[in-house]
């Protein structure tokens, strides 16, 4: 009785707070701001509004026994370009700096959350619900596209190796998933367990993969579109140099980090977060700089550094623990920042432009990620519990699988626009229910303990 | 891609230095005095900034602006968290008085001095010239205790009620030199709007709500005891959040999150956990302030260098005349060395966030000359200020 009084008291504070800060947010973006020093402090006042709404709205999401993540999301789109429109267009492109500094730092908390003893017990189990889960669901949503192309408008007009091409792409970027997402989820729900653990795992490594596995479609499509590009040995090596470089360079990174907290100690959470936005920084710069200079492309992929710092520090230093903890630390209003403005550039023209073929596809994928991990459950003789409920955890997508479309649409530009317009679609549903699903599994097996 | 590395570079330089600064490495006097206020970093700022290497230009600084708004905020939160009345209380009320009496002293004679004495050298006139000789008088009026750190190990022999008294007033004297400042902003739409006296009320009316309603909003937010990590979160939320509506309203966010920062410490049950997190970043922001500040600062005519030896001068009066007046017009106070001033010339941080806030407030030529004047009297002050405190402590002594 005292927590349901507690509870409606608290909704009640967080209405008339919310309520508030709408008056507030109306009147401060109605003003005219002629000068730049206006204008400045317009994006911070939005960005405040941002973080604060986001925060009310995960706490009410919360009472409903919804994620917080979904609550930060769906602010982000009731107040983004296309709901509300409090944030502008150039608004969250101007944020951007921001969502790049938080993505490091998920990068660097997912590599601190794998542990050395876990991989290889689990590997093997990893590894096969990584082959399983990807065959299928690539196989599912290539073959969907390539069959269904005539039903929908958006691939009606295309000629068959242009829908070919879609759909290997689709089917490819179906693949990624969103370790930010698990690992909030499971951080809100203070999940431990092996059944958290593995999603985790498959959900950081597959990550990993998919830089190849897209790296490899590229080329492929290359083929089918142009007939120029041929799977040489100079891709693979390329490939292979830019993620040893980067794996290297994390490892470079972990072991500073690991030596900052040994001999400094202090301040961590500030300097984690110089450390990964730098990384990521320098790593887009040098890419930059070696293909306008030398003409030659080295892409270092700083997740994969910022996850390979992670891991160094928490499997080859004493300073594991220390390191999570700060982490943990400044978490939250990354969080809030990330995925609320996640949230404000999802792509709801998109959605709506073409929702019955993306529809198709979320379930196809759902489909796919169930029988994908079904069948791995079943050969590694799971317990029915996790082998029934493993599914849910797998569904949220978001930053890399925009990043890779966004990347194929500069690549190939007759089918970049069917292609984004799809992908931000089936995202921006993914996004929406992965959360809440992840949150019903870690429920249901009984490893949420909050 | 450069802001995103001119932000990297301020950053680290911000860090770096804080450590290097602030964390106990023996120095000699001279070069501590250099360090530990942080002056090599305005000479950074001037070396990234356009002047030299341009690492950070005029689009990049643009793009940094909101980060300066948030530093302003925060520095002023910090600010206003000093003023809490229970503690005030403890000390005798003549030292309220000496430091009101001291500030007001200063602001007047360094007002006086530049707006009569300086500018007509200078040919500086319109509205632009009361504004400039009230962020001269303001900036000169804040003191700190930054002299009585740097010699911490050696007083501890020295005469207790000088030290007291002292760090007293060099806490509270910045409260004349922000009101003072505050008044600056009543100039503003003279300067860059149609101005009326309908829209000065109006003015006044929006600011004074928009405090307002941030403080129902921060208590609101606050109401009940939060977890640390969700602490974080409103503290920084509410402080983008009201630096970035004190701008939108043409006012200063300095002086916005100061009122909030004052509230908050007087009435909030939360204020020992949100000082306890102000606190924490306040040095690496102190020294992005500097870098921040050498960044906009325009070095074009030696007339400056002699424009701020004269304001020095007049800030010294002010100082040590306050220091004089005070000791001897009080009966509680004539214990205390007539020469007090001689302990009250460190300018400290105060100075130069009123300074970025003017800088961000009211840009134009005579802004840069102000902001030059302002920062080589900082420099010159930081330099004095140590042998003449030695002075006053062993005299006393």
């Amino acid at each position: 009785m005292a927590d349901l009084f507690q509870q409606r008291r608290n909704l009640i504070i967080y209405f008339l707070t919310l309520v508030l800060m709408g008056g507030f947010a109306a009147w401060i973006r109605g003003l005219d701001v002629p000068t730049s020093w206006q204008r400045s402090g317009m994006v911070d006042f939005c960005l405040g509004f941002v973080l604060l709404a986001a925060y009310i709205i995960g706490q009410v999401f919360r009472m409903v026994r919804l994620p917080l993540i979904s609550g930060y999301i769906f602010a982000g789109i009731a107040l983004g370009p296309y709901i509300s429109g409090f944030l502008t267009r150039d608004m969250v492109h101007d944020l951007r700096l921001v969502d790049d500094l938080a993505l490091s730092f998920i990068a660097l908390t997912a590599g601190g959350a794998l542990r050395l003893p876990f991989l290889k017990q689990h590997g093997k189990w990893i590894m096969l619900n990584i082959v399983l889960q990807t065959k299928v669901i690539f196989g599912a949503m290539s073959v969907f596209v390539i069959l269904t192309r005539n039903c929908f408008s958006l691939t009606k007009n295309l000629p068959f190796h242009l829908a070919t091409s879609l759909a290997v792409l689709v089917g490819t970027i179906a693949v990624a998933r969103s370790p930010s997402a698990a690992i909030a989820v499971i951080n809100e729900c203070r999940a431990s367990g092996p059944f958290s653990d593995r999603i985790l795992g498959v959900t950081v490594a597959l990550d990993v993969l998919i830089i190849v596995l897209f790296t490899l479609t590229l080329t492929a499509i290359k083929i089918i579109l142009t007939s120029a590009g041929a799977l040489d040995s100079q891709v693979f090596l390329a490939l292979f140099l830019e993620m040893s470089v980067s794996i290297v360079v994390g490892i470079v990174l972990g072991k500073g980090i690991a030596c900052y907290i040994h001999w400094i100690g202090h301040d961590l959470p500030l300097f984690l977060l110089f450390l990964a936005f730098g990384a990521t920084k320098a790593s887009f710069w040098l890419s930059h700089f070696m293909e306008s200079h030398f003409d030659f492309y080295l892409h270092l992929e700083p997740l994969l550094i910022c996850m390979s710092a992670g891991f160094t520090v928490q499997n080859f230093s004493q300073a594991g623990p220390f390191f999570m903890e700060n982490l943990q630390r400044i978490a939250l209003p990354v969080y809030v920042l990330f995925f609320s403005l996640a949230g404000a550039s999802l792509n709801l023209d998109a959605l709506r432009s073409c929702w019955p073929m993306a529809m198709c596809l979320v379930v196809i994928r759902a489909m796919g990620i169930m029988g994908g991990s079904w069948l791995a459950g079943t050969i590694n003789r799971d317990p029915p519990e996790h082998n029934r409920n493993a599914w849910m955890g797998y569904l949220t997508q978001a930053g890399i699988s925009i990043g890779l479309a966004q990347l194929a649409q500069r690549q190939f530009p007759e089918i970049g626009v069917h292609l984004t317009t799809l992908v931000m679609a089936i995202i921006s549903v993914n996004e929406m229910v992965g959360p809440i699903t992840f949150k019903w599994a870690l429920n249901r097996v009984g490893e949420a303990k909050k | 891609m450069k802001i995103f590395f001119a932000l990297l570079i301020i950053v680290f330089l911000a860090f770096s230095g804080y450590h290097l600064t602030f964390r106990g490495i023996r120095l000699p006097l001279f070069a501590r005095t250099f360090y530990l206020t942080g002056t090599e970093f305005l000479f950074l700022g001037l070396l990234l900034g356009p002047q030299f290497l341009n690492l950070l230009d005029e689009e990049t600084t643009r793009g940094l602006e909101p980060l300066g708004t948030l530093l302003l905020g925060w520095i002023g939160l910090i600010f206003g968290f000093q003023f809490e009345m229970a503690k005030l209380r403890r000390f005798p009320f003549e030292f309220l008085l000496a430091a009101i009496m001291e500030g007001l002293l200063t602001l007047t004679l360094v007002f006086l001095g530049v707006y009569l004495v300086l500018f007509p050298f200078l040919s500086i006139a319109g509205p632009m010239k009361i504004v400039a000789a009230l962020v001269l008088a303001s900036a000169a009026a804040c003191t700190a205790q930054t002299g009585l750190a740097i010699l911490a190990p050696k007083i501890a022999d020295r005469p207790r009620n000088t030290v007291t008294i002292l760090r007293y007033i060099s806490s509270i004297d910045g409260l004349c030199a922000l009101m003072f400042f505050g008044l600056v902003f009543l100039f503003r739409p003279l300067l860059y709007a149609e101005a009326s006296w309908i829209g000065e009320v109006q003015w006044g009316v929006s600011v004074s709500l928009g405090t307002l309603a941030g403080l129902f909003l921060y208590n609101l937010f606050i109401m009940q005891r939060r977890p640390e990590s969700e602490l974080i979160l409103l503290v920084i939320g509410m402080a983008v959040l009201l630096s970035g509506m004190a701008s939108v309203l043409n006012f200063s966010p300095l002086l916005t999150n100061f009122v909030v920062g004052f509230c908050l410490v007087n009435f909030s049950r939360e204020k020992e956990r949100v000082f306890e997190m102000l606190i924490r970043v306040e040095k690496p922001f102190y020294l992005l302030l500097l870098v921040f500040l050498g960044v906009n600062w325009r070095l074009d005519t030696a007339c400056v260098f002699l424009s701020a030896v004269a304001y020095c001068l007049f800030r010294c009066l002010g100082k040590f005349s306050g220091g004089f007046l005070v000791t001897r017009l009080s009966p509680g106070l004539r214990q205390y060395p007539s020469n007090l001033g001689f302990g009250l010339l460190d300018p400290g941080g105060l100075p130069l966030a009123i300074l970025l806030d003017f800088q961000k407030g009211f840009p134009s030529d005579i802004t840069n000359g102000v902001s030059s004047i302002v920062l080589i009297a900082v420099i010159l002050n930081n330099f004095l200020s140590l042998p003449l405190l030695n002075r006053l402590l062993k005299a006393k002594n």
